[in-house]
Order: structure tokens, then sequence, then C-alpha cells
């Protein structure tokens, strides 16, 4: 028995031994790194990209006009697939790149990796640094380390279209009774358009109406979560957006549909603002916070928003920092706001552009009834990986599976995830 | 009798228009202006060609690059794989030595291994290895090199066999006796009689090298400008709208050269296959 | 077909040292690149490897087979198991089926017909996965697609039921593979003397009759080398399936055991997983061939 025990011991550390070898985190050039050659960033691809790619544009060029020899390779990465590649970033010090956006629930997930660098002494260093709010600084910092410079915030509320409101004699939903009444009505009488655009991979769009319901992520099979999700499954019908056509949009697609005039309502963000301005419902739509079940109250919205951030593994830290506090800083948070709609992060930024606009108020409001987040563990990056959360929700609404069947397979995956 | 044939004909016809139809379909789309593109009336003819869908792949997002890309590496492996396979045929049909079989079993068994399960471990085995050799580590072309020659070889060689073997042995049995070396032998008598064999195997590795999909995405991390086609194609299935006028412009570009390299070795390609399981 | 080439095959009488440098450069190439690697992946799969080990510094540790115990307890798996053996296998028979009555029409039509078509098969054949799969897309689609245009149906959505899905990913692997079958099949029947199928048709025997009495067993080995290499691609398809339903199609309805181990691997960072399932679908694919190998061994036929 024992030499069976020593033998196998001996065996896995052989075993072992012969793994892959794991690469622990490299250290930073303690100089700073090369301050000519090629400065690699990723950003996130998002509909209606052009205005951004614009103002990153005009970023880099300023950049490149003072920083002599140097040149700025941005690549645009697909969200939904962002996960594969930026664990190849880590997996391979020499592959990485330099700037990475990266939204700020993969912040865990990322920091767990060893994927970001310190930013603390950057942003220190950074006269504008100081303008970023405690919540914000709080918002990228992972147990103590500041890992990125939150570059704007992002939360969804409701789209609507007031022609198409108008002309039904429609108010503006106050209630999620109201709501899923208008959109049936919009439905029913203009058959060409859905009522509200909502889809099957929509998780920030699931999201509001599982947690106005009380539920959360962490509790998805509690009742309160499977009356939130029964709540947003009911939208993905025939009689606002059937199954067909809906099951399996994505965030990004319900915009299109909206912007395209194909939609009466949708849930989409203040980022999205420029891909709705350059499609056929430009000139056509005003915003409201999206309803909660109780008439009057305002569901609780996620409080999304993006980071930048330098890969740990990046051979020019200090040429990327200066490049991202460049793409932090207020005049180009300012020209991202008007690009995108993005919510800026630096409070002279905001101040600015929430007191001239009234586009944001309902955004402000929605801040104001309070957030909700998704779990800060570095397991919701595999969750959200594996899509577990789309997942359930696909499987409701093709009828695969019952709304507890779904929560239940849900919650054991999450619970996996988060090592409970 | 005749009838029969010509009703056949007729199907045969008919079948091969289908077989073309999306091919057909993809380069009509390409030069379709997008207006037509986008519209829920598609037409099987375009009265108004524009370049404009090609302009958008080639210049906006630099697809001559990725293009020369590709062809390098698809060159290179054929290159490289021909070379290995040949030299590997020729020791098969022309030496019987102990364990032959086993090897020929070993190539066999070889061309069954789902290469796409080994994903997982050469990522990190060219990893490491880039740290050891410049040139052929992550991000680089010369990855995507590597591993398409490995993943190619068995099928050339066990297709090489048939046309080595048919090259009769007096040929070299004579030139041996009029004094020629082993080198000599092999390639001034073999390698010219088996190069249209060669050619023919070369369109199996260029293929696959050409079509890759899975190792390009995994292996080329962050270095835009090594992109291969498939993955810069990719591109074009926007969060929004896909832009249905590049894809299809793209994948255009990207089929003519195969289609290209297909039809001139056709009856090659066929006597090959034939070659291949004839033993 | 070993009459095909005789004098060769009966001659090759140098008995002599093991040429090895000539196998040298495909052994360094094939045991660097694939005998490795496949070391590899037997041990990362009995290894506790996710992207905390991988990146973040963590010890890597052994699990025994505790990858796989966890594979084998997930419903997840059987059901991708399933997918993948239905669909491979339904791509196999119809490949075979289109493949072969096409080599067979080919035999009996006219000079023009026959080129056209096998130029059409060239052409299929010679479309790049990827392309192949955007453009079966563009015409499937829901709006913008020319085929539920003509049939007049609007908001059909051809990726929304599970097996329409694979039906139409299935299609596009067949249009990609069937005419490597018909070419193959083909020459083999070329080569068969005329004077053989001459005397069937003299003696009346349907087109029907002669495949199965006359071509099938001419044509024994090379419809071996079609079906093994037919069940090794369809097996491992991935392209068409990630393309097509975008890495797995609604609630990942069309995962296959690929693409299920590239994700749990390269997106969810559960390498150690990924492995594990990655040998699974070895062992099967090494177990059906080698079967198949062995029927053909016992009905007498060589390799």
């Amino acid at each position: 028995m024992r030499l069976r025990l020593a033998v196998a011991a001996a065996l896995a550390l052989t075993v072992t031994a012969c793994a892959p070898s794991t690469s622990s985190p490299t250290t930073a050039p303690s100089d700073g790194g090369a301050r000519t050659g090629t400065l690699k960033v990723w950003l996130f691809d998002e509909p209606n990209r052009a205005p951004k790619d614009a103002v990153v544009k005009e970023a880099v060029a300023e950049f490149t006009a003072a920083h002599p020899d140097t040149n700025v390779d941005v690549a645009y990465l697909a969200v939904d697939t962002r996960s594969a590649r930026f664990k190849g970033a880590f997996n391979d010090p020499a592959s990485a790149p330099d700037v990475v956006e990266y939204g700020n629930t993969d912040l865990p997930e990322y920091a767990a990796a060893g994927g970001l660098a310190d930013l603390g002494p950057a942003v220190t260093a950074w006269p504008e640094g100081a303008d970023l709010s405690a919540d914000a600084r709080a918002s990228a910092t992972f147990q103590g380390t500041l890992l990125g410079v939150p570059w704007y915030l992002g939360v969804r509320a409701l789209y609507y279209r007031t022609d198409v409101f108008t002309e039904l004699g429609l108010r503006p939903p106050t209630s999620q009774a109201e709501l899923t009444a208008a959109a049936r009505t919009i439905r029913a009488q203009k058959p060409e358009l859905f009522g509200i655009a909502v889809g099957g991979k929509y998780t920030f769009g699931a999201l509001p109406f599982i947690w106005d319901a009380g539920g959360d992520i962490t509790s998805i099979n509690s009742a309160q979560s499977r009356a939130g999700l029964k709540a947003y499954t009911d939208l993905l019908k025939p009689d606002n957006c059937p199954p067909q056509q809906c099951a399996d949009l994505t965030g990004g697609k319900t915009v299109e549909l909206f912007a395209s005039g194909k939609a009466g309502m949708a849930i989409i963000g203040n980022f999205n603002r420029a891909a709705v301005d350059a499609g056929a419902a430009k000139g056509k739509y005003a915003v409201v916070p999206l309803p909660g079940s109780k008439p009057g109250s305002i569901a609780p919205a996620f409080a999304g928003g993006n980071n930048l951030g330098i890969m740990r593994n990046s051979q020019r830290p200090a040429l990327a920092a200066d490049f991202l506090t460049l793409l932090a800083s207020k005049k180009y948070q300012t020209k991202m706001y008007a690009a995108m709609g993005n919510l800026p992060t630096l409070q002279a930024a905001r101040a600015e552009v929430a007191g001239q606009d009234p586009f944001l108020k309902p955004f402000l409001s929605t801040i104001d009834a309070g957030t909700k987040f998704v779990p800060l563990d570095p397991g919701w990056g595999k969750i959200d990986a594996q899509a577990v959360l789309p997942t359930m929700i696909e499987k409701v609404v093709t009828g695969k599976a019952t709304v507890e069947a779904a929560t239940d397979e849900a919650a054991t995956a999450i619970n996996a995830a988060l090592g409970k | 009798m005749r009838g029969t044939r010509r009703l056949l004909d007729a199907l045969a016809i008919l079948l091969a228009v289908g077989t073309v139809f999306p091919i057909y379909w993809m380069v009509l789309a390409a030069v379709k202006p997008a207006g037509e593109i986008q519209s829920l009336q598609q037409r099987p003819w375009t009265l108004a060609p524009s370049w404009d869908s090609f302009h958008r792949v080639l210049a906006v997002d630099s697809f001559g690059r990725y293009f020369l890309n590709s062809l390098l590496v698809a060159l290179v492996v054929v290159v490289l794989s021909g070379l290995c396979a040949f030299l590997g045929a020729v020791a098969l049909t022309r030496f019987r030595f102990r364990m032959r079989t086993t090897v020929l079993v070993l190539f066999l068994i070889a061309q069954m291994v789902p290469i796409e399960a080994l994903t997982i471990p050469l990522f990190f085995l060219v990893r490491d290895l880039g740290t050891q050799v410049p040139g052929v580590g992550l991000n680089t072309l010369g990855s995507l090199m590597l591993v398409h020659t490995a993943f190619t070889l068995p099928f050339a060689i066990w297709m090489l066999r048939g046309f080595v073997a048919a090259i009769p042995e007096e040929l070299d049995e004579a030139a041996q006796l009029d004094g020629a070396g082993r080198f000599t032998v092999l390639w001034r008598i073999l390698f010219p009689l088996v190069a249209p064999g060669l050619a023919a195997t070369s369109v199996f590795s260029f293929i696959t090298a050409w079509n890759d999909f899975l190792f390009a995405r995994t292996f080329i991390i962050s270095a835009t400008d090594r992109q291969t086609l498939p993955m810069a194609l990719l591109v074009f299935f926007k969060p929004d709208e896909n832009d249905w006028g590049a894809i299809m412009a793209a994948s255009t570009l990207m089929t003519v050269p195969v289609l290209i390299f297909f039809l001139l070795v056709r009856r090659r390609l066929v006597a090959g296959l034939g070659g291949a399981v004839k033993d | 077909m070993t009459t095909a080439l005789p004098a060769v095959r009966t001659r090759p009488r140098r008995r002599v040292r093991t040429p090895l440098w000539l196998l040298l450069p495909a052994a360094v190439v094939l045991g660097t690149l694939f005998v490795y690697p496949m070391w590899q992946l037997g041990l990362l799969s009995v290894l506790d490897f996710r992207q905390a080990q991988v990146s973040g510094g963590q010890p890597t540790r052994f699990v025994g087979l505790a990858n796989y115990t966890q594979l084998l307890g997930d419903a997840q798996f059987w059901s991708v198991l399933g997918a993948t053996v239905f669909f491979a296998a339904a791509c196999v028979l119809a490949t075979l089926a289109v493949g072969a009555a096409l080599a067979v029409l080919l035999t009996r039509i006219s000079k023009v017909p026959r080129l056209l078509l096998s130029l059409a098969a060239m052409a299929a054949w010679a479309v790049p996965a990827v392309s192949g799969s955007t453009v079966w897309m563009f015409l499937f689609d829901t709006d913008l697609g020319l085929v539920n245009q003509t049939l007049g149906v609007t908001g059909l959505n051809w990726m929304y039921d599970r097996y329409t899905a694979f039906a139409l990913v299935g299609a596009v692997v067949v249009w990609h593979s069937f005419p490597f079958v018909m070419i193959t099949l083909y020459a083999g029947i070329e080569a068969i003397p005329r004077s053989v199928l001459e005397a069937a048709a003299i003696d009346g025997a349907s087109a029907w009759r002669t495949f199965w009495r006359i071509m099938v067993p001419v044509l024994r080995p090379l419809l071996a080398i079609v079906v093994i290499q037919s069940i090794i691609w369809d097996f491992k398809v991935f392209t068409q399936i990630y393309v097509m339903t975008r890495g797995g199609g609604i609630a990942g309805q069309n995962l296959t055991l690929n693409v299920w181990a590239y994700q749990q691997a390269f997106a969810a960072g559960e390498y150690g997983l990924g492995a594990a399932i990655g040998v699974v679908m070895m062992v099967i694919l090494l177990v059906v061939t080698l079967l198949y190998l062995r029927t053909l061994r016992r009905s007498g036929e060589p390799l």
C-alpha cells in the first residue's frame, strides 16, 4: 500500500513536471521600456463603430505627433469572442498588446489571470487622474490594486419611438405592465415592427428584470429570479418579438433593430446613441428609464462601463501609459461622448456634458435610482465565456426547458464557476 | 436508350448548375451595389456592377496583406511538406526494411488524429518553442507553417507512394549501374518523374494551409499584420449589421487562387487519388 | 486494385538497413508536432490546468481522472457527443451517397455534361470552408437570403431549430466533400475494363445492379479510403459549425465535441477539461476507423 502510494506520488510528480510550462507574470521593464516603436491597442468593436474610430484616430494622430518614431496599431475585438483573445495574450507574454479596453465585469478574471499592470503610479503621475471620483477608482480596483482607468460609464434605459407612440396614442411606460402592454399594442397594430426588441443573448437587457423582481445572479434559481426571468422571456413571444427572430439576438443586434426603425422600443445604452442616430430612427425617439414592476419605479440597471488598462506583459509600459492617459483625458472623453454617447468618468468632463445635454437625464436618473453589478469574482469571466445566462434565456425562449429547469441548470454552472 | 441518355445529360447539367450556384451567388453579391444587397427582393443578376465591396475589402481593411500572408504560409507548407513526403515515400516504396508496415500504419493512423484536438497542447508547445527559436512562436506566420507542414505530411506521403511506386525500379537500377550515386538517383531520376504527382499532392497541402481557420485564430493573438484570410474575413461580421457585400468580396478573393490551382492540376489530381488508393 | 501495379508491388526486394536518412525529415516533423503534442494532450487531460495555472502563477496539480469524471457526469457532454456522432454519421452517409450516385452518373452521360459536372464539383471542392459557410449563410439569411425570399416566407430563421440548423451545416459539409468522393470513385470506375461493364449491360443488368454487383466489389479498397477519409473529415468539422452557428447555435444546441473542446479551453480557460474532450474525440475516431479497417481485412482486402 505504501509502495503504491509512493509510486502514485512519484508518478504525479513526474507528470506535473512534464506539463507545459506555466508562465508566472513577468515583471515589466523597470525603466518603462522602449519609447519608440509600435504600440498595440485593443478596443471593443461596437454597433456603428465609425465615430469611435474617428475619435481614436484623432488621438493617435496627436499621440504620434508628440512621440516621434512611434505608431499605434489599433485592433477592434469582437466583444462576444474577446475572452479567447485576452486569454491568448495572457498566456503568451510575447504576443500581448499594450493598451486594452475591457469591460468592468472582466476585471476580477483578468486580475486573477495576472494579465493587467498596476496603474497606481501612472495615474498618480497623471494630472487629470485626481479628477477620477473615488467610486470610479474603486470600480477599477481589485484587491487593492488599481488595474485600469475607467473610460466611460454605460447604463441602459428605454429608447422608444415618439412617432409610433403618438400615432398609436401610447404614453411612455411607467411600469412593467404598461411596457408589456405597449409592446403588444405596437406589434398588433404595426406587425412590421417588434414591440420591444429583446434578445436571448442580451444578458444586460434581461438582468434588470431579474433584479427588479428581487432576484440576483448568485441566486438565479430563487423564486424572485425566476419571476424576473419569466417577465423577460414573456417578451420573446410572437406577440412582441418572435423567438424565431429574437432568440439569438445580442444586445448589439437589438440596437441595430431599433436604429433601423424595426422596433418600437429597445433597452439600450447611452453609448449607443450614435448608432441610433445613424439609422432611420434618428430624430424620432426619446428615452425614459426602464420601468420596474411597481408603477413609477425604475428597474435597477447594470452599472456598465469600460476601463482602459495596460497589459502586464507590455514591453512599453511608459509609452502605453502616455497613450492611455491621452485617451482617458477630459478632451477625449468629451469627444467620445459627442461621438458615441459614452458617459465620461472624469468629474470635470461629466459635469460639462451633463449640464448641457438633456439626453442624459434618464440615464442619470437610472444611476440615481441605484444600479447593480455582476459578482465581483474571477469566476464571472467563466460564466460569461460559457454563456451560462444566454443559454438559460434561450432554453426558456425556445421551449427547450422550463423556467425552473433552466434556472436550476444555470445555478449549478454559476455555483461551480464561483467555487461554491 | 438515347432518350435516357438525354435525360441524364439534362440532369447532370442541372446538378452542375446547382453545385456552382452558391459560387455564382458569392461573386454576384460581391459586385452588387450596396442597395441591391440590402434589398428584400434579391435578383439573380445585377445591372449596375460596382467595385465598392472590393474597394472596402482591399483598401480599407488591407486585405491584400492578409492575402499575401495566406499565400506565403500555403506555399511554404507545400514546399516543406512536399519535400519531406517525397523522401518518405521513396523510403517506403523503394526499400524493404523491418518495421516498414508499422511505419505505414502509423502514417495512416496519423491521418485519423483529430488535429483540432491537438490545438491545446500545440498552443503551449508553439509558445515555448517561440522563446527558443525566433520566428516560430505564437503570433508569427512561422508557427502556422510548422503545424500545417506536420498535418499535411501523413496524407502527402500516403498519396505520393502511389506515384513513386508507379516508376519502374529498372530505371533507378540502370542509373545505379551507370555509376550514379544514391543522391543523383533521387534527384535526377526519381524527382522529375514524381513531380506531376507532387503537384497533385500539393493541392491538398495547399488547401489545408489556405483554409485553416482554427490555428490562425488561436496562434495569431495580437499581430494584426500577420493575420491570414479566414480570420480577416470574420471582421465583416459586425455587431450590428453584417457587411454582406464585403464578406462576399473577401470570400471571392479567397476562393479564386484555390480555384485556379485546382483547375490547373485537375487531371493529375484524379490520377493521384487513384494512385493513392491503388497501393 | 493491386492488379494496377503488380510489377512494382511484388518486387521491393532490396532488404536493406532502414533508410533512416530518407525518413528523418518526416520523423522529426511528425515527432515534434504530432507525437509529442499527443502525449501532452493526454498529460493535460489528467492535470488541473486552468487559466490560474497558465498565467496566474498557480501550481499545476495532478488530478488523475477528475477531468474525465467531471465530463462523464455532465449531461451536456452526452448531448454534445450524441449530436457529434449523429451529425458526422449523417454527413458521411450523405456525402457517400451523393458522391457515388454522381460518379455513376458521370459514366453514363455525354462528354460535355460530364465536363461541366466535374468542373462544377471541382469548383465546389476548391471553395474554402470559411467562404463556403458565409455564402450559404447569406443564401439562407432570414431577411436578405434568396431562399426565404424565393419561398416567400418571412422571418424564418434556419438556425432556430436544432435540426434544420444541423441540416444546413450538413448540406455545406456535403457540398464541400462530395466532389472528393465523386472524382475518386469515377476514376476507379473508369479503370474497370470496359468489357466487364458492357457484358453486364448486355445481360440487361440495371444500373443499380451493375453498381452493387460489379462496381462495389471491384472498388472496395477505393471505397475504404473514401469512407475513412469522410469519417475523418466529417467527424472533425469545425469551421462550418463555428462560423455558421456562431460558435454553437442557440443555447449551444449545435455544439460538436470539437467546438465545445475549443470553447472550454480557450474561452473558459479550462485547458485540462478541453484536453480530456480532445482525448475522448481521438479515441472515438481511432476506434471507428480501426474497426472499419478490421472488417475490411476480415473480408480479405489488403490495406
